[in-house]
């Protein structure tokens, strides 16, 4: 076996080798940015869209980290990222509370949308707001004529459903499994789980994800059957983890996204980025904005003042 | 003392019973000692104790006049001067040459050296045409060949023979004893060898003994045991009848 | 990006065969001599140590990545050395995978090696390393299956290297992640093209190592 020492040594080499190029070579000598986002603004490819523009201009890269929303705020309280762009207001404002961040700002805005099928059982078509749908839903859910798909995973997108369901007086806790399932999943496995009821199904959806799966003709019994309530607006904020609390965070490069994203030329490409067709996002950066005003109010008062295109 | 080995009262226990028991003996160089017994009385157990590969529960053992001590690490290299040969050929995955030369690769000589002094044994036991052969290959004859030439390359001063040539055809048998023969007397080694046979004990060995039970019966030169034993056991043995 | 490609496959399929290669190599640095000590030496609580292995054999993945994730978080006792969401962390999640995978076959292996063998190894004075290289290399055909196995386990599984590495495009992102990825998004044959792309590889890699079986070079 006397042959046996030099092959060991040139393994030994090849694995620190193998192990060094994994954690050095992976990062050319350029900055990087680690952002904790959602999985549904991911899937929306609004950060294919926009990213490209910060990465040249600040010469660096951006690792996009794409979890649930509660998985992302957790990444910003352990200081496993250092920015992270989410939609859950009252999570964030928490975050800041709790000294995770000394900033939220706010970036722009989509709307949830209320998805059935065609046949629309429940007649939520006919349903004043976001809210006198979700009712019909139940009563048709209990009697057996509807079936309501939920994330079921603190999302989002799940977040706002359960504020919904508490806006119509309606305990989550007491739905059946026979009507109201909730999945643990992202938005496009919950839809694709919509389709599989055929003319059952409902669902509270993102517009991005949903006109995707519309466009590659996978979901077709799903249509989009009540919107536009201003309860169903969902906020996107940017929110920069606090170097003092996490001194090893990019704090610098995560402050110039916070004022990139916010700025007019970024804006008006977020609000010029369509998917299929549809325009997804409106921009709303800046303090006061008639958006947030919105779900001030319709968070604390259950009236609908003014609607916004 | 000018006894190679010489064993004192060597004893090996395992729970269900006593394997070897109270063996005394010696063996001097020039020596082939025979040593027979029914199944089961110990003698494989006496060679693994003597091989160093077991530990004695009781007594001791002593190696060119110096006591064998189990406690120290290079124990193995006192185990380098003997060698064992069993019944059952034990080929590794190999080459028939590089079978041969493992033990001179343990022991770190010169490529050329090994080379030459491998194709030596292999001529000597007739192995010459199978050297690059796969050993797991090779005939049972052959086989034990290539592991006793295996043993002995490293030139052990004492060599173990565990029923070497059982299940064997004569022209091998013959093949070998003359290896065993030429190794101890020309080159001043010695061997101890365990055999059903005693014609091939009254051949090949000066001195012969009897095992039962663990025990050393009986042990002296090989006429004497055959022809005049001491002990009744021993008579009984030789002559073939039944003995427990 | 209904249709368009926005990464490059090949590199995803390159940092898989990296993550998982590299894992395989270090648990088996690891699982071989581990395996072969267990399986040679005789000692107390030794059916304990390899029950213990096989029963690893089984060990969930995503558990693995929960461990990697939660020692490596900056907010973990290993926090500082920052490996969370790269490769490397990826590599230790797998490696902790393929160790007991190799170690168990690699006991099963060198226990079957003849005894006659080992204490013909033993009487021609190999001392301990000696006589357990000498085993191995007798066991060399069932050590070189416990790597290829040890190599399928890593190259398969999605939950640790989705958790630990976070799937991030350029970065961490392998074959099984990209999958999981397209399926989400509702690129179906995309990801089903990624999956005859992940079967082609570990297919390739075992007939290369068959290969170099059959020419004696492993």
């Amino acid at each position: 076996m006397k042959d046996k020492s030099p092959y060991i040594g040139v393994i030994v080499l090849t694995i620190v080798m193998m192990l060094l190029i994994g954690t050095i070579a992976m990062q050319p000598g350029k900055q990087r940015l680690l952002l904790a986002t959602t999985t549904s603004t991911q899937d929306s490819g609004l950060l294919d869209h926009i990213l490209p523009n910060f990465e040249s201009k600040f010469n660096c890269i951006v690792d996009v980290i794409a979890v649930g929303s509660g998985q992302a705020i957790q990444l910003g309280k352990n200081g496993d990222a250092d920015v992270l762009l989410v939609h859950s207001p009252a999570s964030e404002k928490q975050f800041v509370k709790d000294g995770y961040s000394t900033s939220r700002t706010l970036v722009c805005y989509n709307q949830f949308i209320i998805i059935g099928p065609s046949a629309d059982p429940a007649g939520i078509t006919q349903a004043a707001n976001a809210t006198d749908a979700f009712m019909r839903i139940y009563q048709n859910g209990t009697d057996r004529k509807a079936v309501f798909v939920s994330r079921g995973d603190a999302s989002g997108t799940d977040t706002k459903e359960k504020t919904i369901w508490i806006k119509a007086k309606l305990n989550v806790v007491t739905f059946s499994n026979t009507w109201y399932l909730s999945t643990g999943q992202g938005m496009g496995a919950v839809l694709d789980i919509t389709e599989q009821q055929i003319d059952k199904g409902y669902t509270l959806s993102d517009q991005a994800t949903y006109y995707t799966r519309k466009a590659t003709g996978i979901i077709p019994h799903l249509e989009i059957l009540n919107q536009g309530d201003p309860f169903l607006y969902n906020q996107y904020s940017v929110i920069p983890v606090n170097p003092a609390k996490w001194p090893n965070v990019n704090a610098t490069l995560a402050m110039d996204f916070v004022n990139w994203i916010t700025s007019p030329d970024i804006q008006s490409m977020i609000a010029d980025y369509t998917v299929g067709g549809q325009k997804l996002f409106i921009p709303n950066a800046g303090p006061g904005s008639i958006a947030e005003n919105h779900l001030m109010v319709s968070h604390h008062r259950a009236a609908v003042a003014i609607r916004i295109d | 003392m000018n006894d190679l080995l010489r064993t004192e009262e060597l004893t090996r226990e395992y729970d269900a019973k006593t394997a070897v028991s109270d063996v005394s003996m010696s063996v001097n160089v020039g020596d082939i000692v025979g040593i027979m017994g029914p199944s089961g009385s110990g003698k494989s157990t006496l060679f693994r104790l003597i091989n160093l590969l077991e530990r004695p529960t009781k007594g001791r053992i002593f190696f060119d006049g110096e006591e064998i001590s189990y406690s120290r690490p290079d124990v193995y290299l006192i185990r380098r001067k003997m060698a064992l040969v069993l019944q059952k050929p034990a080929a590794m995955n190999r080459s028939v040459f590089n079978n041969v030369a493992y033990g001179l690769e343990l022991r770190q000589l010169e490529k050329e050296e090994i080379q030459k002094r491998v194709d030596d044994y292999l001529e000597r036991l007739g192995l010459t045409e199978s050297k690059l052969r796969n050993a797991r290959s090779l005939s049972g004859g052959e086989m034990q060949r290539m592991c006793f030439a295996r043993s002995v390359i490293v030139e052990p001063r004492l060599i173990l023979l565990d029923e070497f040539t059982a299940n064997l055809d004569p022209q091998n048998i013959s093949i070998l004893e003359k290896a065993v023969r030429d190794f101890v007397k020309q080159e001043g080694r010695a061997a101890i060898i365990i055999t059903h046979n005693p014609f091939q004990a009254k051949r090949l060995c000066d001195r012969s003994a009897l095992m039962m039970n663990g025990k050393l019966v009986e042990i002296g030169e090989t006429w004497k045991i055959f022809n005049d034993p001491v002990d009744e056991r021993t008579r009984a043995f030789v002559s073939g009848e039944m003995v427990f | 990006m209904v249709d368009g490609v926005t990464y490059d496959v090949v590199q995803v399929t390159l940092l898989s065969l990296y993550v998982s290669g590299s894992a395989t190599i270090l648990g088996s640095l690891i699982g071989i001599p581990l395996g072969a000590a267990i399986g040679l030496k005789e000692f107390g609580g030794k059916g304990l140590l390899k029950t213990i292995t096989y029963t690893m054999y089984g060990f969930p993945p995503v558990i693995s990545g929960l461990f990697i994730y939660y020692v490596f978080s900056r907010a973990g006792p290993l926090g500082d050395f920052g490996i969370l969401f790269t490769p490397t962390a990826m590599i230790l999640a797998q490696t902790l995978l393929v160790i007991p995978l190799v170690a168990g076959i690699t006991i099963t292996s060198v226990t079957e090696v003849d005894r006659n063998i080992k204490n013909t190894v033993r009487s021609l004075g190999a001392n301990d390393r000696q006589a357990t290289f000498t085993v191995i290399k007798e066991a060399w055909v069932g050590v070189i299956t416990a790597v290829m196995i040890g190599f399928g386990r890593a190259i398969a599984e999605v939950g640790a290297a989705y958790m630990v590495g976070g799937n991030i495009d350029g970065k961490t992102r392998v074959l099984t992640t990209a999958i999981m990825l397209e399926t989400r998004m509702g690129h179906f044959e995309y990801a089903v093209g990624l999956g005859v792309v992940l079967l082609i590889v570990a297919c390739g890699v075992f007939l290369f190592m068959r290969w170099l079986q059959e020419r004696e070079l492993l």
